[in-house]
C-alpha cells in the first residue's frame, strides 16, 4: 500500500476528536502574530495550545483567537501558572469557559527554573479534572509509573517530557518513553524538550503517537519554514515507526554478497 | 457604585450584567472569563448576572502559550 493511502487512514484519536496531523503545536514565544498564525498554518497543526491569564486592566491584548478558529484549529488551553491541583483545576474551568472547550493541558510546574511538572499535584488535578468531565492531557515527566496512574485516573492521553521545556534538548528520556508507550492504552504525544526535527522523527519513529512543539518553531530563525520542517519530520518520523524499523546489531551484517571474486580473479 | 476588577476599582452604573461590564471595559467576550467573589460564572449566565456594590471581579482572557 502506498504511503498516501496508509497515511489517510492513520488517524490519532483522542477523547472525541481524530486528528490526521500528528504535530500538536503552541502558540507562545512568536515575535508577531502574522508569523505565529502563518507557522501554524504551514504545521498543519489541528491542535494548538493556549494560556490563559488575568487580565492588565492598562493594555489590550491582540485577539489571536479569531485566526486560530478561522484555519479549523481546536484549542488546546493548558493550566500553565497553577502551583498546585487546586489552582491547576481553577484554570482549567476558567479556560472552558473562556475557549468553551473541556479539552485542557494540565501544566502544574511551581519551580520556575526547570519548569518540572509536579506529579502529586498532577495526579490529583487530573483525577479531580476527568470526574469533573475535562478531557485531560497532563504535561508530565517520562514516569512509566505515573502515566500508568493517569491512565487509570481517566486522562485521555499523556504527555511525557523529552527534555525541559523550551531548553531544545531533545530527547533525553528516550528509555523510559520507550516503556511509557509500550505500556499505555492511551495515546502518548511527546512534549517539551524537542528542539529539532530530528527530534520530532526520532519520537515518532519511537511509536509516540504525536509531539507537541512550539518553541524550537517560534525561536527558529524562519519559523514558517521550521513549521514545515517539523511537520515533514514528524510524517517521516510515522511512516518508519509503522513500516517497521530493522533491528540494530553490533556486528557487521553485509548487504552484498561475500563472494570471493575480486581474488579469484588475480 | 464601586466594583473591584483585578484589584481596580471601577465606577460602574447599577445593576449592570456581566456582558455590560465587558463591553464597558471594551474587552473581548470570546476567550475571555470572569469569576465574581471567586466563583466563576458560566458564560451563559453572563447577561443575567447583575452586579453588586462592592464586588471583586476576576478577568482572564486567553492568550499565546505552549
Amino acid at each position: 500500500m502506498l504511503f498516501d493511502e496508509m497515511n489517510k487512514n492513520d488517524q490519532l484519536v483522542i477523547g472525541d476528536k481524530s486528528f490526521s496531523s500528528r504535530l500538536f503545536t503552541g502558540t507562545g514565544k512568536f515575535n508577531d502574530q502574522q508569523t505565529m498564525v502563518a507557522a501554524l498554518k504551514a504545521s498543519q497543526s489541528e491542535l494548538v495550545t493556549m494560556a490563559l491569564k488575568r487580565v492588565d486592566m492598562q493594555h489590550r491584548d491582540d485577539d489571536i483567537l479569531a485566526p486560530l478558529i478561522k484555519n479549523g484549529m481546536k484549542l488546546l488551553p493548558n493550566t500553565s501558572g497553577a502551583r498546585n491541583a487546586k489552582e491547576a483545576v481553577f484554570a482549567a474551568e476558567l479556560a472552558r469557559e473562556a475557549l468553551q472547550t473541556n479539552w485542557v493541558k494540565l501544566e502544574i510546574h511551581p519551580d520556575p527554573k526547570y519548569l518540572l511538572p509536579d506529579p502529586i499535584e498532577t495526579l490529583k488535578a487530573a483525577e479531580m479534572l476527568a470526574n469533573k468531565g475535562f478531557i485531560v492531557l497532563p504535561y508530565v515527566h517520562a514516569d512509566p509509573v505515573l502515566c500508568k496512574h493517569l491512565e487509570a485516573a481517566g486522562c485521555a492521553a499523556v504527555m511525557p517530557l523529552g527534555a525541559p521545556i523550551g531548553s531544545n534538548k531533545g530527547i533525553k528520556t528516550a528509555d523510559f518513553l520507550e516503556i511509557i508507550i509500550e505500556q499505555a492504552n492511551i495515546p502518548v504525544i511527546v512534549d517539551a524538550g524537542l528542539g529539532s526535527p530530528s527530534h520530532a522523527a526520532l519520537a515518532m519513529e519511537m511509536g509516540a503517537d504525536a509531539v507537541l512543539v512550539n518553541t524550537a518553531i517560534a525561536v527558529a530563525g524562519n519559523p514558517i519554514a521550521m513549521s514545515e520542517a517539523f511537520a515533514k519530520a514528524v510524517q517521516a518520523g510515522r511512516q518508519a515507526y509503522l513500516a517497521g524499523l530493522g533491528g540494530q546489531s553490533t556486528q557487521a551484517i553485509a548487504s552484498s554478497p561475500l563472494t570471493a571474486f575480486l581474488e579469484a580473479s588475480l | 457604585m464601586k466594583i473591584h476588577v483585578n484589584e481596580q476599582t471601577l465606577e460602574l452604573a447599577e445593576n449592570s450584567n456581566i456582558e455590560q461590564l465587558l463591553i464597558y471595559l471594551d474587552k473581548p467576550l470570546m476567550g475571555s472569563a470572569i469569576a465574581v467573589n471567586q466563583e466563576i460564572i458560566s458564560r451563559s449566565h453572563w447577561a443575567d448576572t447583575i452586579l453588586n456594590e462592592g464586588d471583586n471581579i476576576s478577568l482572564f482572557q486567553a492568550i499565546a502559550g505552549g
